[in-house]
């Protein structure tokens, strides 16, 4: 891996070149089980570590001026110690690099995410203002329930679930969707006696105008092997910790118990699981292929920095596109 | 050695102290001890559940336990749905919304004496049937909070009638048994209770439960029933529409303006089709024929049956030809001023005056008009979506969809919209009904729904 790296980076010798094209927003794919400040760390490392194997900045030169028995001063440039890689530490440090998350993906959370690195940083954070829709598989599995919801904490009860059957958990699952788009016409930030509430619901979904309240768009079972359900859901401002909850409550609905075992997300607005890059490739060979292709997603699709209305563009006639 | 070590012997860790306290519990907990809750759902295959919201200080909703709290007049509305406990005692086969009352439909069991039909709400017209305090006081109950039974008079002690239709006027009520049997209850000042107007005649207290002879139709059988304001429709096996009452705006639809008493064939252009269904609520009245065609006679003061005419009173059914270029209609719904259809698409129409969906800028729709169907929750989410049934009130309107879910617009007076407060809504908004919705019921300033549990 480690060879294939250097081989390819080797038309490009000098950091130096690199540098001013390692700006923009990527997309990585990060594993459970790490935090968001871990896979920053990691980036962040991987990338001084590759800038520093390549041919960095010489020591800056140094004037010496010294007496002499031909003339009267001898004028010599030497090496400059005290900016020697050895003395000043790497070229390259954690401390140069500014990067920050679209999203605050929890630590059980796996799936595709969008950070801004360096001048990118800021378009970060302007992905998040626009509340990007998420798409989630997340699995649950009935019998138990656990203190947080999620698989890592100790069990509180136990439950049987012969009763659940994939229809009854299709028939809550509808009303649960309908009860969420309800909530987001209440949230859209209009007043619901005016005519503009009208205009605005007859076109369809809608994005929130407030981004602290949790908004489902569309929830289904995609598969049901008893005990596990996984459902798939369309979601904007959630946490993980609100769809530990989700499935928590669904399995009280059901009545029967439920904890989340697994949750994963599969798309952040027009960023796919295509487009993201696993842990093994973060690297700065593959991190600048993926910028390149990030903006041409972001030039593509420019409502993903400014929204121009809040009406939501239809993301599943892209997918079966 | 402590009991984290035993337990950490198969499991790599750098060392015990790096393992969260979280973990620690997890992993020190012993699992089997837990007791499992074993949980038997009920497998009743009929509606189990019923929900009603809007006006309770009628009783209508049937809801209250306590008649001093009652008295305090601290619930006066339910602005929320909510759940029927009588619901779960008996299983209702059909339910009517009445003007301040409700009836229902139930399977007579043995435990609770046999009773097939429970009324509850406003009774000055004895549209309740007869029940009177208990003791010295020895008066007629003019206010029931609770369902209380309805003893329907048979001809033997051991007959029972199953109860499989009701419908509810202004203040009368009939009831269509699985015998073909219709009683009438309540007022009869117009004769919508298809018998002899008595002048002055005290309804309060009144024990007169007319059970209609089957010579009134000719014999024929009756299969379903629709009432108006006050006037009463019904309709035989084959398709043929009687009818009684008030005909002031020609409701009846027997050619004429006065009171009908007994019961009459209705002709017009309906005389040859075969009618399905029937839907009046107000002075309107629509009816739809096997073939999916829709006829219409009555009140047009807000052109709800003729567009484009200043004709006010319609006494004589009409083909309305213009719901030509909708398609196959499935369902019907006439309210106070305004027509609502249902296509075969799923698609809801409607037209007339009042609070129709279309925003609170249009209060006047002279022609059908399609409500957009992303407001039902057709959306790119949920492409199949269609509405499945409509019905609706003097002044707002209800639709089911494919989910089951229950949408409700129009006047919200006293929240019997069920969407979480009494402002008007003037869009189909889902209400906050916590169950699947099969059947609703609307009635002047109450409703009630027939629901499912998920599970």
């Amino acid at each position: 891996m480690i060879s294939a790296r250097k081989s390819s980076l080797r038309a490009v010798s000098d950091a130096q070149k690199l540098w001013p094209h390692l700006n923009g927003v990527f997309c990585v794919y990060k594993p459970s089980n790490l935090t968001i400040n871990q896979t920053r760390f990691t980036i962040i490392s991987n990338i001084c570590r590759d800038l520093n194997e390549l041919s960095v900045r010489p020591p800056r030169k140094r004037v010496l001026i010294e007496p002499s028995t031909d003339c009267k001063y001898l004028v010599k440039t030497q090496n400059d110690l005290s900016d020697h890689v050895l003395v000043v530490g790497d070229r390259y440090q954690n401390c140069d690099i500014v990067m920050s998350g679209s999203h605050n993906l929890g630590k059980l959370t796996s799936g595709v995410m969008t950070f801004g690195l360096n001048r990118g940083a800021k378009m970060a954070s302007r992905i998040r203002d626009n509340r990007p829709i998420r798409v989630y598989h997340v699995t649950g599995k009935l019998g138990k329930s656990t203190e947080s919801h999620f698989y890592d904490s100790p069990t509180t009860a136990k439950a049987t679930f012969d009763h659940v059957h994939l229809g009854k958990l299709n028939s809550l699952l509808t009303s649960l969707q309908a009860s969420h788009q309800r909530k987001m016409y209440e949230m859209c930030g209009v007043d619901m006696q005016s005519q503009s509430a009208y205009e605005l619901a007859i076109k369809g979904p809608i994005r929130p105008a407030i981004s602290n309240i949790p908004l489902l768009y569309s929830i289904r079972c995609i598969e049901y092997k008893r005990p596990y359900f996984t459902l798939e859901i369309h979601a904007c401002n959630e946490s993980e910790n609100y769809l530990g909850i989700l499935i928590n409550e669904i399995g009280i609905e059901l009545k029967s118990l439920a904890y989340c075992s697994q949750i994963r997300c599969i798309r952040e607005s027009h960023f796919t699981l295509e487009d993201a890059l696993v842990k093994r490739h973060w690297n700065v060979e593959a991190l600048l292929g993926n910028l390149k292709r990030c903006r041409d997603i972001l030039l593509k699709h420019p409502e993903i920095i400014a929204q121009t209305n809040p009406i939501l563009e239809n993301m599943n006639k892209e997918q079966s596109q | 050695m402590s009991l984290l070590h035993r337990k950490l012997q198969n499991i790599v860790f750098n060392s015990v102290r790096s393992i969260s306290k979280l973990k620690k519990r997890k992993i020190l907990q012993d699992e089997s001890s837990f007791e499992v809750y074993r949980i038997k759902p009920k497998t009743s295959t009929t509606h189990n559940k019923i929900y009603v919201w809007g006006m309770q200080e009628t009783g209508a909703l049937g809801l209250a336990t306590s008649l001093k709290v009652h008295k305090h007049g601290l619930t006066t509305m339910k602005k929320y749905p909510k759940r029927m406990p009588f619901g779960e005692r008996f299983e209702v086969i059909d339910a009517a919304a009445g003007y301040g009352f409700s009836i229902f439909a139930v399977e007579p069991t043995e435990e609770h004496g046999n009773y097939t039909l429970y009324g509850s709400g406003l009774n000055t017209d004895s549209q309740i049937g007869y029940h009177k305090h208990l003791g010295i006081i020895n008066k007629p109950i003019e206010l029931l909070l609770y369902p209380a039974p309805i003893e329907l008079p048979m001809k033997s002690p051991d007959e029972i009638h199953r109860v499989i239709k009701v419908g509810c006027g202004r203040a009368h009520t009939v009831v269509l048994t699985e015998q073909g049997v219709i009683f009438t209850l309540g007022n009869n000042s117009y004769g919508q209770c298809a018998r002899i107007i008595i002048e002055d005649e005290n309804y309060l207290g009144s024990q007169v439960i007319n059970r209609l002879i089957p010579e009134l139709f000719e014999n024929k059988r009756i299969k379903d029933i629709a009432c108006g304001q006050d006037h009463t429709m019904f309709l035989t096996e084959n398709g043929e529409v009687y009818s009684c009452g008030w005909s002031a705006d020609g409701q009846t639809g027997l050619g004429t303006y006065n009171n009908q008493e007994l019961p009459k064939l209705v002709e017009g252009d309906i005389k040859k089709e075969k009618i399905i269904k029937l839907s009046s609520t107000g002075d309107a009245v629509l009816a739809m024929n096997d073939k999916g065609e829709v006829f219409g006679w009555g009140n047009s003061e807000y052109n709800q049956i003729l567009l484009d005419s200043d004709e006010q009173q319609i006494n004589v059914p009409l083909h309305l030809k213009y719901l030509k270029n909708i398609g196959k209609v499935t369902d019907i719904a006439a309210g106070g001023s305004f027509s609502m259809i249902l296509n075969d698409e799923g698609n809801v129409f409607v037209w007339g005056y009042g609070l129709l969906g279309f925003g609170p800028n249009v209060d006047f729709c002279k022609e059908p008009k399609l409500i957009p169907p992303t407001l039902f929750g057709r959306n790119s989410f949920n492409p199949q979506n269609r509405i499945i049934s409509i019905n609706c009130g003097l002044y707002h309107m209800a639709a089911i969809n494919s989910d089951n879910d229950l949408f409700m617009w129009g006047r919200n007076k006293f929240g019997c919209l069920g969407i979480g407060h009494d402002n008007d809504q003037y869009f189909p908004f889902k209400s906050l009904v916590g169950a699947k919705v099969h059947r609703v019921f609307c009635g002047v300033d109450h409703s009630i729904a027939l629901c499912k549990l998920f599970i």
